[in-house]
């Protein structure tokens, strides 16, 4: 065995290393988990929809049982737009436009559809959508019309309709893939034409085409029909703008505000992971105190010991050594153990958010890990620098 | 390193007294390389001091000492360590051997620094000292004047211009402190290195070719 660490290692307290030991593994679990455990669930709160702008509010009137019976419209009048549009919240205002024909869809691969439903789309003008322009594109000779589709749609074929037809599941790549049929009807016309899933959105619950085909079509299958909108897409300079929920809750209109929901839920998720992570640094600080109190006694307690390895021949770079490696090994050992409890952990609640968010995107565990070598470095730069600086005060004979 | 200077050196702690007859403090005395000292002081007149100077483990003292042209004042952490493994062997008065340790793990200790002597040299010198049967006893169960041949051996394991030998043989008899002197000078000589012995009384006997009073 080395004799400078058979000589150290005289009145190192287990005790202490013991305790040192699992309060750095609290602290640094917390701190890892803390980071981790938001940056997992974050995905969930804000998934945006990379193909449309993003502060905009979805608009529409109320619906009552009376009104709804009764005829009132739903629809927004020309004025009722200029109006929101003179507002100072307002970016910019674009009507839903809908379909006002008979739309049956087919769906399938290859030859056969595997079902059809009875259709309708929404557009919404193109200066709002972000899908790059040679795919959100219609030309009637061409006639393949893309389509978004909400996520939600996904879902309910993946893990309702799927399973009960004994067809596969598809993701949002193969979606893309599929094969879309649309038979339009109106106007004494029927047509066919192609359609291809482009995207899926979180947020607007319709079902999107080119603005171009929706006034295409309803130009062809539905001339005389009325096409008000009934929904506007609201582009805001800042969606936490208080006058916003003012002025809409005054006119009794709603608005799907799923964002300013998530991003309450995101806000209070953000400030408990800090605190939380603070709690865990302060728990990791606090067992770099144990740690460096518990060397520094030892230093104190082999004081002669360590002059008289100087006083032979031995540098003070040496001497230090075995303490600092003492150190660093445990950071290490602290470190690789933190990490591997963060996946055995993580792992339980991420089954546990799977069921609760079944298409969520899961996080890298990069960070986690990078944060853990900062820390871990820093730890242990600052163990080497105290063992380090109590050994030169050996040398300097100030103990 | 060929030549130790004290000059007009004196301790701190001597500073205000004004009956110092030495011919070392607030002199100029020198030593070395290849020649024979005895420094012969009574209690508390700085004996050990001189030595924690020379060493560079003390530098509480007013005046210069030089190695060759060099201050030592001047010399950083890197320098000191290198002249204590390369050129300057200390047997401490106060011996500075590790308890916890055995007589040989003691020696050891010093030479896994060094790599200057091998096994067999170390066996012949615990045999000569009439300790080789105490080699794997720790220091701590041994008597101060076996501790004092174990301090002796770990000095030679290193090569040095110069060593200073502070009391060595304080709790010797006759026959081993003639041994360990034969010991070292042997290896002195080997090596064409300056030997600087100190007592306070009894001193090894050994043909000094200068004597100088602390």
């Amino acid at each position: 065995m080395n004799l400078v660490w058979k000589l150290l290692r005289q009145h190192i307290s287990i005790g202490q290393l013991v305790g040192f030991f699992f309060a750095n593994l609290l602290g640094m679990l917390i701190v890892l988990l803390s980071l981790q455990f938001y940056s997992d669930i974050k995905p969930a709160f804000s998934q945006e929809d990379s193909f449309i702008k993003n502060d905009y509010l979805v608009v529409s009137k109320s619906i009552s049982a009376l009104g709804g019976f009764g005829g009132a419209t739903q629809t927004f009048s020309e004025s009722e737009i200029s109006d929101i549009k003179a507002q100072s919240f307002c970016e910019e205002v674009g009507a839903f436009t809908a379909s006002q024909y008979h739309v049956y869809t087919a769906f399938g691969m290859g030859a056969s559809p595997a079902f059809g439903t009875d259709m309708f789309f929404e557009s919404v003008p193109q200066s709002f959508v972000d899908v790059k322009s040679d795919l959100w594109h219609f030309e009637p000779d061409k006639g393949i019309v893309p389509i978004v589709l909400p996520r939600s749609y996904l879902a309910i074929y993946n893990f309702g309709f799927a399973p009960s037809q004994s067809l596969p599941k598809i993701t949002e790549d193969v979606a893309g893939m599929v094969e879309i049929t649309i038979i339009m009807r109106g106007n004494g016309l029927e047509e066919r034409v192609k359609g291809r899933v482009v995207g899926f959105s979180n947020r607007l619950n319709t079902i999107l085409a080119p603005e171009e085909f929706v006034s295409w079509s309803n130009a062809r299958f539905a001339p005389n029909e009325d096409s008000s909108p009934t929904r506007l897409i609201v582009q805001v300079k800042n969606p936490a703008d208080e006058s916003i929920m003012k002025y809409f809750g005054d006119k009794g209109y709603d608005i799907a505000d799923d964002k300013l929901d998530a991003g309450k839920t995101m806000f209070f998720l953000r400030v408990v992971s800090i605190i939380v992570m603070c709690i865990g640094l302060l728990i990791s600080a606090l067992s770099f105190y144990i740690l460096m109190l518990s060397i520094y006694l030892l230093v104190q307690k082999n004081t002669q010991k360590l002059q008289n390895l100087l006083l032979i021949g031995y540098s003070p770079a040496r001497v230090g050594l075995p303490y600092q490696l003492l150190t660093i090994g445990m950071n290490a050992v602290v470190f690789v153990m933190a990490l591997l409890l963060l996946m055995i952990v993580r792992n339980y609640y991420l089954d546990m958010l799977w069921s609760v968010f079944p298409d969520m995107d899961t996080a890298d565990i990069l960070p986690a890990v990078l944060l853990g070598v900062a820390l871990f470095v820093v730890v242990s730069i600052l163990n080497i620098v105290a063992v380090h600086r109590k050994v030169i005060a050996i040398w300097e004979n100030r103990i | 390193m060929n030549k130790i200077i004290i000059e007009n050196a004196l301790p701190n702690v001597f500073a205000h007294r004004t009956d110092i007859t030495s011919d070392i403090w607030q002199a100029k005395a020198f030593f070395e390389r290849g020649h024979l000292y005895l420094v012969e002081a009574n209690s508390g007149t700085g004996k050990s001091s001189m030595c924690s100077y020379i060493i560079g483990y003390r530098h509480d003292y007013s005046g210069r000492i030089l190695f060759d042209s060099d201050d030592i004042r001047q010399y950083g952490t890197g320098k000191w360590v290198e002249l204590r493994q390369k050129s300057l062997s200390h047997v401490f008065q106060e011996l500075r051997l590790f308890p916890e340790l055995t007589a040989m793990e003691n020696v050891l200790i010093k030479n896994n620094l060094t790599g200057f002597k091998d096994m067999k040299q170390i066996d012949e010198w615990f045999d000569a000292l009439g300790i080789g049967d105490k080699k794997e006893q720790k220091i701590g169960k041994m008597s101060f004047g076996q501790q004092q041949r174990v301090a002796m051996i770990r000095a030679l394991v290193q090569p040095f211009d110069f060593i200073l030998a502070d009391e060595p043989i304080s709790h010797l008899d006759e026959t081993n402190s003639r041994i360990m002197a034969e010991i070292m000078m042997t290896e002195a000589k080997k090596q064409g290195a300056g030997v600087i012995v100190t007592s306070i009384g009894k001193h090894m006997d050994l043909p000094y070719e200068k004597i100088l009073k602390l």
